[in-house]
């Protein structure tokens, strides 16, 4: 699944991280001129203008006077549209992305495993990704914690979390945490069944209460204590659990939830579960056979991240169609199409145009999936998602309108920084690999290898 | 006639009285000795060009330019030599020796796992492990070093410190101090039991941190007042760690990459502990300014080599390699140059020589000598609190010196006499060649069956020339080439890079041959250890 990565390739990428390192100052200006935007409101200028100050669009229109001192980027006619946003990957992590010794992970957190140096970081915005969610794995009923990412690459990890995003829980339903594809290493793990999936979470949630509870008796006792002025002695603390805590983070709607699930059925189960308890589900992963189902999505508001022609991977994946995508969102289903893969991820316009082939969906529909639909999924759609005045300068630059089967990304922006130059990077690649034959001839000529 | 039996009687028990009386050794002859004239590296102060030291009773007595010689003392010329402190390893594991353990499947595939399946073993202690010896000393002796702090390095909690003399076979005489240091890994469980995740490790750390805290507060309010309150549950595991969580006692991070070396620091500021990093993916480097921000003391490998997360491994082996080159082995020379207090660590290098390489490309790469010297010997004494045992040549410090032809650390050098404890030990010439040599030639195909849970079969081409041993493993994910291996009497041992879904992994086989046959152990940095057994194909 990996890309094949040349030495050459990736030390033009090396070189283009340091570049981009040395492009800041919060408060310089851009003029990205004369491109054909869409905006992903809806409308599309042709011959527009974008305006970057520091690291936000601060305007966009038609013949804008470049501020004095601005860089000015001419985009001769070429296509711009949002940064794309994957809501649903595993990339930039260090290490398994499954938790496997407990079925409720609570407790961990993919924020404690960011790997800044993880190469797809920088494949991602080769592809006009520009923000994406990194999760947990599907193994257990309750994963890890997820989080949003801003492709900043070059940057470290601190620097490539999504400020103010609301951290995700990931949960699985179906075949993944039943475990069915179990290697037989160890005994067989609970829950076996999708009832016992629906059941292991209901008991977490219950226990979760008891915590809370336990600490709020301590907190009021404490409070007490502290009011009797030395009269009443302090209660001792209870004893701290991460993965409760995460389970409560879940039940007071701090954590927003990310349930992977492909049937229809397991769906509705989830749903009553997820109102008798409150619980802030945004999105069914993959949801495959969410288009069976629009109308209890629509009246939960809960989202479908998927693919646009990827099923039938399994039995439970079987039941859907190349227009599931299509039919949910003309039902009224916020939809984002993912990636949930490193490849794929450069490639996501790709399958957004599917949707526009095969379901009819309209093109402004199709790049709202890749822009907007996700930013609202993450919580994120205040700061990004489409073009417009006040929004992150996050934008990717395309030779030909993005939907096109044969477009190519030529250019990256991030906070209104250019984080990938196709043209800078051939130039690059091609001057590295240069270097590197003028390096190797006179070591043939000495004979042998060093 | 019973006359002469008696007297026979007699000589029968006067030679049985000798011959059980142990050999006298040569420190227990001299307890005074003097190096006279020798060019002194204190450490204390700059170097004495032409002094004269005093050893008594295993301790130094005195050293300076005009020092008188006792008349007791047995004398060294050291017009030719320089003396050094004893060098010492801040960080090594490879004086443990674990008993032999046969991983028992049966228990595995019933999911019955023990704390030690998922690397927690805070009790594991390097006191109860260590194997010392002669032959060990004289192998870590004729490289300069005398001293080293030994720690388990595998799993979560890996295990407690303890330092240690090169001077006594006899653990108890040879150890210092025990139970410094308890060792913290990110290395997840290779069984199907938490953690298995670097994710899981990490949360796993934050619990078990809170936990301990959790319990010494428990307990101290229990033996201050037991009346009226419930008595906290014992936990061996906690009783352990309570120490180190509270910061009584510090932690080792043991740190694979710059990302683990983050992690650490979380951790410790959450936390508050008190921690070394242990850097031995030699990636300090890119972290000064978080380092220097948390006033973290750092171990420092001398392995370079890039980890796998590292964009010099993800572009491939070749600029792996390069990096490894040309990259990695600056790491200490840029601590030193940032002022972040550094000492080095055998862990990571195969054996005390590769130890030394590894130390000489430091200084090739910009290390200067004497700071390489003064992270070796001044720097780890005053890390574990034993800077007025150790570390420097000064009256009252324990004797523990290096005399050496030429500058300790040059690739020239020759190290003749050490003291250690005060006792001397003479470096004989080393007769050329390394190892013994083979008695078995292994050239040819072999079938190679890897027990355990990693259980698979793999075929191995080797290629015997004298000593030297290349060839090629073919694996399910393509074929990997292979130089530099030994074959040492009848022990061969050999290195592999393989890659497998873009990851580089480090494959360490060591196998001692028998005719047709190959019995011996593949170690694999996290993963750990698998035993396999090869059989040649005829042909």
């Amino acid at each position: 699944m990996k890309p094949k990565i040349t030495a050459i390739g990736i030390a033009a990428a090396l070189l283009s991280l340091c570049l981009s390192g040395r492009v800041s100052a919060a408060e310089r200006a851009v003029l990205l001129k004369n491109g054909r935007i869409i905006t992903g409101n809806g409308a599309t200028i042709d011959g527009g203008d974008i305006l970057v100050q520091g690291t936000k669009i601060a305007q966009v229109g038609k013949s804008l006077p470049a501020p004095a001192g601005a860089e000015t980027i001419d985009l001769n006619g070429r296509w711009v549209m949002p940064g794309i946003i994957d809501s649903h990957s595993h990339i930039a992590l260090e290490g398994d992305v499954n938790e496997m010794g407990d079925i409720i992970t609570a407790e961990v957190d993919c924020k404690d495993v960011i790997n800044p140096r993880d190469i797809n970081i920088f494949y991602a915005l080769t592809g006009g990704v520009t923000s994406i969610h990194t999760m947990h794995g599907s193994a257990n009923p309750i994963g890890g914690r997820g989080i949003a990412l801003k492709m900043r690459w070059g940057k470290s990890a601190a620097e490539l979390i999504f400020e103010g995003a609301p951290l995700t829980s990931k949960w699985a339903l179906g075949e993944n945490p039943k475990n069915s594809n179990d290697i037989g290493m160890g005994p067989a793990r609970y829950p076996k069944t999708r009832m016992g999936v629906e059941q292991s979470i209901r008991d977490q949630f219950e226990k979760a209460k008891d915590y809370m509870k336990k600490w709020a008796d301590y907190e009021k006792k404490a409070t007490a204590a502290k009011a009797s002025k030395g009269k009443t002695a302090p209660p001792p603390p209870p004893k701290k659990d991460y993965r409760l805590e995460g389970v409560a983070d879940i039940l007071s709607g701090k954590l927003w939830v990310r349930c992977h699930a492909y049937q229809s059925e397991e769906m509705l189960s989830i749903l009553r579960l997820c109102r008798e308890y409150g619980v802030k589900l945004v999105c069914f992963e993959h949801g495959l056979e969410g288009y069976r189902i629009t109308n209890e999505l629509r009246e939960y508001g809960v989202a479908v991240s998927t693919f646009a022609d990827f099923w039938a991977y399994k039995w439970e994946a079987y039941n859907t169609l190349p227009q599931a995508a299509a039919l949910c969102a003309k039902r009224g289903v916020l939809v984002a199409l993912n990636s949930d893969d490193a490849e794929r991820m450069r490639r996501l316009f790709n399958d957004a145009a599917k949707t526009v082939r095969f379901g009819g969906v309209s093109e402004d529909e199709a790049i709202r999936m890749l822009t907007i639909n996700p930013a609202k999924i993450l919580g994120v759609d205040a700061r990004v998602g489409t073009i417009e005045a006040g929004k992150d300068a996050d934008l990717a630059v395309f030779n030909r309108h993005p939907l096109d089967s044969f477009t190519v990304c030529e250019m990256t922006l991030v906070d209104g920084m250019v984080y990938f130059d196709r043209a800078k990077y051939l130039e690059e690649r091609k001057k590295a690999a240069e270097e590197e034959k003028t390096k190797k001839e006179p070591e043939k000529k000495s004979g042998g290898e060093v | 006639m019973p006359h002469t039996r008696y007297r026979l009687f007699l000589l029968t028990v006067a030679l049985l009285f000798f011959a059980g009386l142990p050999l006298r050794s040569e420190q227990d002859l001299h307890r005074v000795w003097a190096v006279k004239d020798a060019r002194i590296v204190t450490l204390s102060g700059p170097p004495i060009e032409k002094g004269n030291l005093i050893i008594r009773d295993g301790l130094i007595e005195a050293v300076g330019a005009n020092i008188p010689i006792p008349k007791d003392a047995e004398v060294i010329d050291g017009a030719k030599l320089a003396v050094y402190p004893g060098l010492m390893d801040a960080l090594g594991q490879s004086l443990l020796k674990f008993p032999e353990e046969k991983l028992d499947m049966a228990r595995i595939r019933a999911g019955d796992f023990t704390d030690k399946d998922r690397g927690i073993t805070p009790g594991l202690a390097a006191l109860d492990y260590v194997s010392l010896g002669k032959a060990v000393f004289e192998k870590y002796h004729k490289l300069g070093f005398v001293a080293g702090h030994v720690m388990p390095d595998r799993g979560v909690f890996t295990g407690r410190s303890a330092f240690f003399l090169f001077s006594d076979p006899d653990k108890n005489k040879a150890l210092v101090l025990k139970d410094i240091c308890l060792g913290i890994g990110f290395s997840p469980s290779s069984f199907l039991v938490y953690p298995n995740s670097l994710m899981g490790v990490h949360a796993y750390l934050k619990q078990a941190l809170s936990d301990a805290i959790f319990f010494d507060q428990a307990r101290s309010r229990w033996l201050k007042e037991p009346r009226g309150q419930a008595r906290p549950d014992f936990n061996p595991n906690l009783e352990v760690l309570a120490d180190f969580a509270t910061a009584r006692k510090p932690v080792i991070f043991l740190c694979r990459n710059q990302n683990d070396i983050r992690r650490s620091l979380g951790l410790t500021a959450e936390y508050k502990l008190n921690y070394y990093i242990a850097d031995l993916g030699g990636e300090a480097f890119e972290v000064i300014p978080e380092l220097k921000k948390a006033g973290a003391r750092v171990l420092a490998t001398v392995a370079f080599k890039a980890p796998g997360s590292s964009l010099y491994a993800q572009r491939g082996r070749a600029e792996r390699e390069k990096a490894e080159k040309e990259v990695y082995p600056k790491n200490p020379a840029r601590l030193a140059e940032a002022g972040i207090p550094f000492a080095l660590s055998s862990l990571g290098s195969d054996d005390p020589k590769a130890f030394v390489e590894g130390i000489q490309k430091a200084i090739e790469a910009g290390l200067a000598r004497e700071k390489a010297v003064e992270v070796l010997a001044k720097t780890p004494a005053a890390f574990f609190g034993l800077e007025r045992a150790l570390g420097t040549i000064e009256p009252g410090k324990i004797a523990n010196v290096v005399l050496s032809e030429g500058d300790l650390l040059a690739k020239e050098a020759k190290v003749r006499f050490t003291f250690v404890d005060g006792r001397r030990f003479e470096l004989k010439e080393a007769k050329p060649g390394e190892g013994e040599k083979p008695t078995v030639n292994v050239s040819g195909k072999w079938e190679m069956a890897v027990e355990g849970q990693m259980a698979m079969n793999l075929t191995i081409e080797l290629s015997q020339e004298e000593a030297a041993l290349s060839g090629k493993l073919i694996t399910p994910f393509g074929a990997f080439d292979f130089t530099g291996g030994t074959v040492s009497g009848k022990d061969v041992a050999f290195e592999i890079s393989i890659s497998v879904g873009g990851q580089d992994l480090d494959l360490f086989f060591s196998a001692s041959v028998e005719g047709e046959r190959m019995r011996g152990s593949v170690v694999q940095g996290g993963a750990g250890t698998a035993e396999f057994t090869a059989k040649r194909i005829p042909g």
